[in-house]
C-alpha cells in the first residue's frame, strides 16, 4: 500500500513537472461585434439573447438534432451520436459532429471546447448543468414533450429553434409539408373507409422472461398524430404527463377492442427491443388475441424515431398509411 | 468480531411433538393455497374470479382461458417456484455458514447474476432463456465463489457477509453504470433489477423448474450433513462429515436456485434472509424441526407465502396498470426491511465486546511517511483532476484562471471542473470521517452510513425534495438529505439505543433501513418519473455532474466542523472504541458521548451524499485501511482515513470524467469499482495474517 501510494505520488509529481506552465489557450480575450442581435423566450421562459444567427450549434436530446438537421442546420456536437444513428435514420446526420457524451449528463468540457454559438439543450437536464452550460454559449432550453399537446410542443420547438437560426423559412415549410403529410394521410385512411378506425401503437422491451409494454396514449406524440389521421386511440391506459406513456403487459393487450389495428417499431439492432416479431410469437395470450389472429399488426420501419420531430412524423405518417392501406 | 454471529441455538425441552409441526406445516400450505387463488384473479386483464373459475373448468371463452393459463397461472407458479428456492436457498446457507445474515442477497449471488444478465443486455445480444439463465448461474457462481474464496470456507462468518457486500456493492455499481451507458439496451434491466414475477407464459417455469428440482433434491440428500454442522466444525469432522465440502455443495446448489430465481423473476430481495428467519422460531417450539430436512421445505413455504403475498398485496393496492409498473421485489424488499428491524429488536443481543483487531502498531516514522505521501497524492489527484477532462489543460492556464485572466473556455471549463473536484474531494473526506467515527461508536468493521441506512436516508430525503421541487438550490437539497439522514438514524439508533447500541442489533435494523430506503426510492422513482431511471440513476450514482461552488459549501462546512470534533475528542474515540468497560471504568458517559459522535456522522453522511450523491464504499475502506497502516489511534487513523477517502473519492472522479469521456460514469460508481478490489485485497491480506 504504501508503495503504491510512493508511486502514486512520484508519478504525479513527474506528470506536473512535464505539464507545468503551459497554456492551451492565450491568455487575454478581447472584445466582441455586436450586429444583428436576435432576442428569444425559451420553454422555461428564460430570456436569451444572440448576437447574430446561431452557425455552430450543440444539441444535448435527439428530437432537437433532428429539428436541427430539418432546418438545414448541421449540428457540431450531439449527444450520443451511435445512439442517433441507430434510432432516427428517418433525419439522418449529414456531417460527422462531435459526441458530446450521454443524453443525461453531456460533458462540459467537450462542449466548451466547440465554442458553439448555441447550445439547444432538453429542459430534462439538471438545472445546475443548465447554469454552467449558459457560460459557455446562449442557451436555448425546449421542452423535450408537453402530453396536453405534443405536436404543437414539436412546432414551438421547431420555430424556436429556427428563430435562433435564423432559418424560419424553413421551419414554415417544415410545417406546411407535414400538413400536407397529414393532409394526404388522412385522406388515403379515408378513402380506404379507415377513417375512425381503433389504433393502438405500443413498444416494448424484453428483459429475461418477462415482456413489458409501452402504450402511445392520446397524449403521445404517436398519438397524437394518429388523432390528426381521423384514428381512434384504443389504450385506455393513463400516460404519464410529459410523454404520454403508459405501462402494461400483455395481459393488458386484452383490453383493447377487437377490431384494433396494432402498429410497433423496434429495432433490429437492438434484439431486446423487439418484443412482438420475437418472444410473443409463442404466447398463448398474444396469439389468441382478435386482431393478432386477424393479423392487424403492423411493424414499421426502424429508424422512425417516436419522440422526434416533423420528419420522423412524416415517415411514421407514410409508414402507417402504407400498412393499414396494404 | 462475533458480529453477525448467531445466538447460540439452545433447544428449549420439547414443547410439543411432530404433531405440531405437521399442523403448522399444514396452515403454511393452506395459506400459500389461499393466496395463490387471489393471485390469479388479479391482473391487468378484465379476467376476475368468476372467469378464472370457468377457464380452470374448460367453460370460459378462449380469450379469458389464455389469459388464465398464459398469465396468471405462470405468473402465480413462478411465484411460488422463486419464493420456495430462494427461501430454501436462505436456510441452507444460514446453516452451513451458521449466519443469520447469509443469504443469496449478501453473498453477492444476486448481484453477480444481475451483472452476467447487464453485460448481456448491454452487448445487445438476446439469449434464449435457458442460456441467460446459465450466464446467471455462471455470474452468481462466480460472485459466490470469490467471496467464499477471499473470506475462507468456515472460518469467519463476519468475514463471509463483509466480503459479500462489498462485492455486491461494487457489482451492482458496474451494472449500474452499463444501464447508464446503454440506457436502450438494458432498458427495463433496472426494473427488473427490482424482481417481477409476471412471466410470458409457462416455458419460463417449466425450463427453470428441473434446475430447480436438482438442486432441491441435492440439498435434501446433503441435509444430514448440514445438521452435523450446526453443531460446529469441529464437532461435524468428529463426526466423520467432511465440512469442506458439504460447505462447497451446499453453496453451489444454493447459487444453482438462486440462478434459476433470478432468471425467471429477477433479484427478489431479501426472501432468502427473512423466510428462514420467519421459520427459525418454529425451530425452537417444535422439536420436529430441528432438522434440515424437515426445517428446508418449511422455509420455503414461508418464501413462497412472502412472495405471493407481496404480489397479492400490490395488486390490492395499487391500480392494475400502476402495479405493472411496481415490481414484486420492491414490496418484498420493503417486507424485509421491517422484518429485518423487528428481528432485530427481538434478538437477544450476545455479542459482547470484541477483541481489537490484532494489528502490529506502525512507528512515528512510518506514520509521518504515511501522512506525507499521501498529502502528496491528495495534491496530486487535485492538480490532475483539474488539468484533466475532455480538454486538457496546463498548469499555466490554471495560474491565468487563479488571475482572472484566463481565456473564455479555459475559465468556463476551470469554472465548471473545480467544483466538481472539490465536491469529491470534500465527500470523499467527509464520508471517511464519518465512516472512522461510526466505526469507532459501534466497534464494528461493517458500520458505515451506508450500511447503517444513514445514506439511504439521506439520499431519500434528496430524492424526494428533486422529484417534488425540482428547483431546490443547494442548501434545500442538502437540509432535505440531512432531513432524511436524521430520520433514519433517528430510527435506527434509536431503535437499537436499548442496551447502548448493540452491535447486532445496529448493524441488522441498519441494514433493514438502507434496504428499506433503497426499495422507496424505486418506488419513488418508478410511481414518479418510470421513462427517467437514467435522471434518478445520475443522481444516485453518485455524481458531481452539475455541482457548483455554492452546492460545495455545506459540506466543505461540516467537514471543518467534524474534523474539529474528531481532533478535540480524539482521546474519547480510543476510549470508545476500545470496549464496553474501559470508558465505564474512567467515567466517560457512554451513551452519550457515542450519540455525540453518530450525530456529527451523520451530519458529515448527509452533506456528503447532498453533494456528490450516495457513494458507498468511502466509509467503510478509508477508516479500515487507515487502521491497517498506522494502527488504531484515533490521533493517527483521523487524518489518514480522511485523506484515503478524499483521495479514493479524488482519484475515483477523474477516471469517471476521463476514462470514456466524453461520457461519464458517476464518481459513486467508479468509487465502488475502485473500493471493491482494494477491500478484497484487505479480507485476503488479513485472513494470511491470521
Amino acid at each position: 500500500m504504501r508503495r503504491l501510494l510512493l508511486t502514486a505520488a512520484t508519478t504525479t509529481a513527474a506528470a506536473l513537472t512535464l505539464a507545468a506552465c503551459g497554456t492551451t489557450e492565450p491568455a487575454a480575450d478581447s472584445a466582441k461585434k455586436t450586429s444583428g442581435a436576435i432576442s428569444l423566450t425559451d420553454s422555461t421562459g428564460a430570456k436569451v439573447t444572440l448576437d447574430g444567427p446561431a452557425k455552430k450549434v450543440v444539441a444535448t436530446e435527439w428530437n432537437e438534432v433532428e429539428s436541427l438537421l430539418t432546418l438545414g442546420v448541421d449540428p457540431v456536437g450531439v449527444a450520443d451520436v451511435k445512439g442517433y444513428k441507430t434510432w432516427d435514420t428517418a433525419v439522418p446526420l449529414k456531417n460527422e459532429p462531435k459526441d458530446i457524451g450521454t443524453r443525461g449528463e453531456p460533458s462540459m468540457d467537450t462542449i466548451a471546447s466547440l465554442s458553439p454559438d448555441l447550445i439547444v439543450a432538453s429542459s430534462d437536464l439538471p438545472d445546475a448543468a443548465v447554469k454552467q452550460l449558459r457560460k459557455i454559449a446562449p442557451v436555448l432550453e425546449i421542452k423535450s414533450a408537453d402530453a396536453s399537446d405534443q405536436i404543437g410542443q414539436m412546432f414551438t420547438n421547431l420555430d424556436l429553434i429556427a428563430k435562433a437560426t435564423g432559418t424560419t423559412d424553413k421551419a414554415k415549410t417544415a410545417r406546411e409539408n407535414f400538413e400536407a403529410k397529414v393532409a394526404e394521410g388522412r385522406k388515403a385512411l379515408a378513402d380506404a373507409k379507415l377513417d375512425g378506425t381503433d389504433i393502438a401503437f405500443a413498444d416494448g422491451y424484453v428483459t429475461s422472461n418477462q415482456v413489458s409494454l409501452r402504450p402511445y396514449t392520446d397524449g403521445s406524440l404517436i398519438g397524437s398524430v394518429n388523432k390528426q389521421l381521423g384514428l381512434k386511440n384504443a389504450w385506455k391506459v393513463k400516460g404519464d404527463p410529459a410523454y404520454g406513456l403508459g405501462t402494461t403487459d400483455v395481459e393488458g393487450l386484452t383490453a383493447l377492442p377487437e377490431d384494433v389495428q396494432f402498429a410497433y417499431i423496434g429495432n433490429d439492432d437492438d434484439k431486446s427491443s423487439n418484443p412482438f416479431s420475437g418472444q410473443l410469437k409463442k404466447n398463448a395470450v398474444w396469439t389468441s388475441l382478435p386482431f393478432v389472429k386477424a393479423d392487424k399488426v403492423h411493424r414499421l420501419p426502424d429508424g422512425i424515431w417516436m419522440f422526434g420531430g416533423p420528419g420522423s412524423m412524416e415517415a411514421y405518417i407514410d409508414a402507417l398509411v402504407g400498412a393499414l392501406t396494404k | 468480531m462475533a458480529v453477525t454471529e448467531a445466538p447460540p441455538v439452545t433447544r428449549p425441552p420439547a414443547a410439543a411433538s411432530r404433531t405440531g409441526a405437521a399442523a403448522v406445516t399444514a396452515a403454511l400450505v393452506l395459506l400459500v393455497a389461499a393466496l395463490a387463488v387471489v393471485d390469479i384473479t388479479q391482473g391487468t386483464a378484465a379476467v376476475g374470479p368468476g372467469q378464472v373459475l370457468k377457464a380452470l373448468t374448460g367453460q370460459a371463452d378462449p380469450g379469458d382461458a389464455s389469459v388464465v393459463i398464459a398469465s396468471r397461472l405462470p405468473r402465480m407458479a413462478a411465484g411460488i417456484l422463486v419464493g420456495v428456492v430462494l427461501g430454501i436457498a436462505g436456510a441452507v446457507l444460514q446453516a452451513v455458514s451458521r449466519n443469520v445474515l447469509a443469504s443469496p442477497d449478501t453473498l453477492a449471488v444476486n448481484a453477480g447474476s444481475y451483472l452476467a444478465l447487464g453485460l448481456v443486455g448491454a452487448s445487445g445480444v438476446s439469449l434464449p432463456l435457458l442460456a441467460s439463465s446459465g450466464v446467471a448461474f455462471a455470474g452468481g457462481l462466480a460472485a459466490a465463489a470469490v467471496v467464499l474464496a477471499l473470506s475462507g470456507l468456515g472460518t469467519g462468518t463476519v468475514r463471509l457477509v463483509l466480503a459479500g457486500t462489498a462485492l455486491a456493492l461494487g457489482l451492482n455499481s458496474v451494472t449500474e453504470g452499463l444501464l447508464l451507458l446503454f440506457p436502450q439496451q438494458t432498458e427495463g434491466l433496472y426494473q427488473w433489477n427490482q424482481g417481477s414475477i409476471g412471466q410470458n407464459g409457462f416455458d419460463g417455469v417449466l425450463q427453470m423448474l428441473p434446475v430447480a428440482l436438482i438442486g432441491l433434491v441435492g440439498l435434501l440428500l446433503v441435509a444430514r450433513r448440514v445438521d452435523a454442522l450446526a453443531l460446529g466444525d469441529d464437532a461435524a469432522r468428529g463426526l466423520g462429515v467432511p465440512v469442506r465440502a458439504t460447505r462447497v455443495t451446499v453453496v453451489v446448489l444454493a447459487a444453482l436456485l438462486s440462478a434459476a430465481a433470478v432468471t425467471l423473476a429477477g433479484p427478489i430481495g431479501y426472501v432468502g434472509l427473512c423466510a428462514p428467519a420467519l421459520v427459525r422460531p418454529l425451530a425452537r417450539r417444535f422439536r420436529g424441526f430441528v432438522r434440515a430436512r424437515a426445517v428446508l421445505p418449511v422455509a420455503g413455504l414461508a418464501g413462497a407465502g412472502l412472495v405471493l403475498g407481496s404480489d397479492v398485496l400490490l395488486r390490492a393496492l395499487i391500480p392494475a396498470d400502476t402495479a405493472v409498473a411496481v415490481p414484486t421485489g420492491v414490496v418484498t424488499s420493503l417486507v424485509g426491511a421491517v422484518f429485518l428491524v423487528v428481528t432485530a429488536l427481538r434478538l437477544r443481543d450476545t455479542a459482547g465486546a470484541d477483541a481489537p483487531d490484532r494489528l502490529r502498531i506502525p512507528s512515528r516514522t512510518a506514520f509521518l511517511v504515511t501522512v506525507t505521501t499521501l498529502v502528496a497524492a491528495v495534491v496530486g489527484i487535485t492538480l490532475a483532476g483539474v488539468l484533466l477532462g475532455d480538454s486538457k489543460l496546463l498548469l499555466g492556464d490554471v495560474a491565468n484562471w487563479v488571475q482572472g485572466r484566463a481565456g473564455q473556455t479555459v475559465s468556463f471549463v476551470l469554472d465548471t471542473r473545480v467544483p466538481r473536484v472539490l465536491a469529491a474531494l470534500f465527500a470523499g473526506a467527509a464520508l471517511a470521517l464519518a465512516g472512522t467515527l461510526v466505526q469507532a461508536v459501534t466497534r464494528n468493521p461493517l458500520a458505515e452510513p451506508g450500511v447503517l441506512g444513514v445514506s439511504g436516508g439521506a439520499a431519500l430525503g434528496a430524492v424526494l425534495l428533486v422529484t417534488t421541487l425540482p428547483a431546490a438550490g443547494s442548501w434545500g437539497v442538502a437540509g432535505a438529505a440531512f432531513g432524511g439522514a436524521a430520520l433514519a438514524s433517528a430510527i435506527v439508533f434509536g431503535l437499537s439505543a436499548r442496551g447502548g447500541y448493540r452491535q447486532n442489533r445496529l448493524v441488522l435494523v441498519g441494514i433493514g433501513m438502507a434496504a428499506g430506503s433503497t426499495a422507496l426510492i424505486s418506488l419513488l422513482i418508478v410511481l414518479t418519473d418510470p421513462f427517467n431511471a437514467v435522471k434518478a440513476l445520475t443522481w444516485l450514482s453518485g455524481s458531481t455532474y452539475g455541482r457548483t461552488m455554492p452546492d460545495v459549501l455545506p459540506v466543505a462546512l461540516v467537514l471543518a466542523l467534524g474534523l474539529a470534533v474528531a481532533v478535540a475528542r480524539r482521546t474519547e474515540l480510543d476510549l470508545v472504541s476500545l470496549d464496553e468497560d474501559t470508558p465505564r471504568l474512567l467515567g466517560l458517559g457512554l451513551p452519550r458521548a457515542r450519540l455525540g459522535f453518530l450525530v456529527v456522522g451523520v451530519l458529515l453522511a448527509a452533506t456528503a451524499v447532498a453533494s456528490a450523491g450516495t457513494i458507498g464504499f468511502v466509509g467503510l475502506v478509508a477508516p479500515h485501511a487507515a487502521r491497517a497502516l498506522v494502527g488504531r489511534r484515533h490521533v493517527r487513523v483521523v487524518p489518514v482515513a480522511v485523506l484515503l477517502g478524499a483521495a479514493l473519492v479524488g482519484t475515483a472522479d477523474l477516471l469517471g470524467r476521463t476514462v470514456i469521456a466524453p461520457a461519464q460514469l458517476g464518481a459513486g460508481l467508479m468509487t465502488a469499482v475502485i473500493g471493491t478490489p482494494y477491500f478484497l485485497y484487505l479480507l485476503v491480506r488479513s485472513r494470511r495474517a491470521t
